[in-house]
């Protein structure tokens, strides 16, 4: 749907230079001094960029329409995800590129969100944290409490992270999405 | 949850009023500052038959009604126009303390509410705002750009956040260096450095805007100069304002001066170039912070600017009235030469509050008073 830049408002999808973007911020610009711009933050819903721009309030601009839904990860053919809606059965396919390395968040079964927009998908919205079990743990020594107080496990995705050295293998651990790091045990 | 309902809850939460607190230092702080070096403080009315002519402001329409009648006749008393005068919120002091200049009042300054419609809700806007306005008299813009830079200084210290005498801000993480003399950089100098275009292009509007197409803006057959102008300053040069980093390594506030002449309606044109008006903004962090001119005190052409303007806001369909005439008679007595500044109070705070929205600081903002 084509709108007026002036009525661009923060959580709208926004095309922006060609590409889906979700709008952070708005701001109204100088609206004493001569004719109203309307400044946004775009987040590229592709690579997660984020950029300013100050358009003219009378400007068009394409808000879109973008889905998101609910589905489980079923398994890795190439270099394709391939995601199934858990109700109807239907499959889709997202390049792995799109999520780069939180793939290693990814076991047969997790659920996410895919984001469409025009029937292609373009991105994978993640739970803020989620739980993973530790496959591999060095078990801690006793009595070595000096230097670093962590060590790297890893977790049944194949993940490494760090955590502290009281964690054990076959535990289940918290893993925040956004920075794949160690947030606690489970 | 508003924010009255926000501070209920936290009251007892040690240091969750200083942000709202920050707002009574700040003016204090102001107050001292200019009652210090012998400015009076005035006040001049909100509500008035006549505001200022600023083409692109919108102002609040009221009705004042001087005499009562019978309820039957109410209605019919209004529609004829009787004893119904329409009546309008400022958008800015400007004009009337430039009556009281013209008076003889000498240094003034104002800290009060202004009024401006249809600027949408957004971090830096308040449709009801707190505006400070000082005028030194015998002086020009140069003299403000010091007022400013001692004036920031002066907040930062009454504020005790300058413990350690290095005069510095800090804001959403950055540290701004206070200490005097700001970056100063010109209008011309600036679409120079941020935006490769120069004095010559920048002022042609056939050139600019052509150039603002090549650079991918929007543009078409309406395009006008004004606004291939803003795309550019908005987009590529204000972003920059007061974030650089100077050679020592330091953020300094920045102050962007002398404004292309259209850009200036209650400013004084340069001598050495009438092309450029005597007009600068101060910027922290990319945000712009108040406006200042040397006054034009040309009755003149003052009434020539503000017929042009009024023009103006019936072609953008802006509420119209009649321009305030008394103001012209002022200048026509003669005011003195003049240095002035409008600086918005609601960013100031929420500057020295550290805050990224002026509706953290304020206890009542449009948001919680409205719905929409």
């Amino acid at each position: 749907m084509i709108i007026k830049a002036g009525s661009i408002r923060k959580g709208m999808y926004i095309l922006f230079k060609n590409e889906p973007a979700l709008v952070t911020k708005t701001d109204f610009m100088s609206p004493g001094k001569g004719s109203a711009f309307m400044r946004a933050k775009f987040k590229n819903l592709k690579t997660g960029k984020v950029q300013e721009f100050t358009h003219k309030s009378t400007e068009s601009v394409e808000e879109i329409e973008i889905s998101s839904v609910q589905m489980q990860y079923l398994y890795l053919d190439g270099t394709d995800l391939v995601f199934m809606n858990p109700e109807t059965y239907d499959q889709v396919e997202v390049p792995q590129s799109l999520i780069g390395d939180k793939v290693q968040l990814l076991i047969p079964e997790s659920k996410v969100y895919i984001m469409t927009y025009d029937d292609k998908p373009i991105g994978v919205s993640f739970p803020q944290k989620i739980n993973l079990k530790v496959i591999y743990a060095e078990e801690a020594v006793a009595g070595n409490t000096m230097g670093t107080a962590k060590k790297e496990i890893k977790l049944e995705t194949g993940l490494v992270v760090l955590a502290p050295i009281f964690i054990k293998e076959g535990e289940t651990v918290v893993i925040d999405t956004e920075t794949l790091s160690f947030v606690s045990r489970a | 949850m508003k924010n009255w309902k926000k501070i209920r809850e936290n009251i007892d939460q040690k240091n969750y009023l200083d942000k709202f607190l920050v707002r009574e230092k700040v003016i204090n702080a102001i107050r001292l500052f200019f009652k210090n070096q012998g400015f009076h403080e005035v006040e001049t009315p909100v509500l008035v038959q006549s505001p200022g002519t600023e083409p692109y402001l919108e102002v609040f329409e009221t009705e004042l009604v001087t005499q009562s009648y019978e309820k039957e006749v109410n209605r019919e008393a209004r529609e004829a126009g009787l004893g119904h005068k329409k009546a309008y919120l400022l958008t800015s002091p400007e004009l009337f303390m430039k009556k009281l200049l013209s008076a003889g009042l000498g240094n003034i300054f104002q800290i009060c509410k202004s009024f401006r419609n249809g600027e949408g809700i957004s971090s830096f806007h308040n449709p009801e705002f707190t505006i400070l306005e000082w005028y030194r008299v015998e002086a020009d813009y140069l003299d403000v750009m010091k007022d400013c830079e001692n004036l920031f200084l002066f907040i930062l210290n009454e504020l005790g956040s300058n413990g350690d005498g290095k005069n510095i801000l800090m804001y959403q993480g950055v540290e701004y260096d206070l200490t005097a003399p700001w970056e100063r950089i010109s209008v011309s100098e600036a679409f120079k450095k941020y935006s490769g275009i120069s004095t010559e292009e920048m002022l042609d509007s056939q050139k600019l805007v052509q150039i603002a197409k090549e650079k991918g803006y929007e543009v078409d057959n309406q395009t006008t100069w004004e606004q291939a102008y803003n795309q550019i300053l908005l987009n590529e040069i204000e972003p920059h304002l007061g974030q650089e980093k100077s050679e020592s390594g330091k953020t300094k506030p920045t102050i962007l001066y002398d404004y292309p002449a259209s850009q200036a309606a209650l400013s004084k044109k340069k001598d050495s170039d009438p092309r450029f008006a005597e007009r600068f903004e101060f910027y922290i962090g990319g945000i712009e912070l108040g406006n200042a001119f040397s006054e034009l005190t040309d009755a003149g052409e003052q009434q020539a600017r503000m017929v042009e303007d009024l023009k103006l806001r019936k072609d953008f369909g802006k509420v119209e009235y009649k321009m305030d005439k008394d103001f012209i008679e002022a200048l026509e007595f003669g005011m003195p030469r003049t240095g002035g500044i409008a600086v918005g109070v609601d960013r100031l705070v929420m500057l020295f509050a550290d805050q990224d929205s002026i509706k953290n600081t304020l206890f009542f903002p449009i948001d919680d008073i409205f719905d929409y």
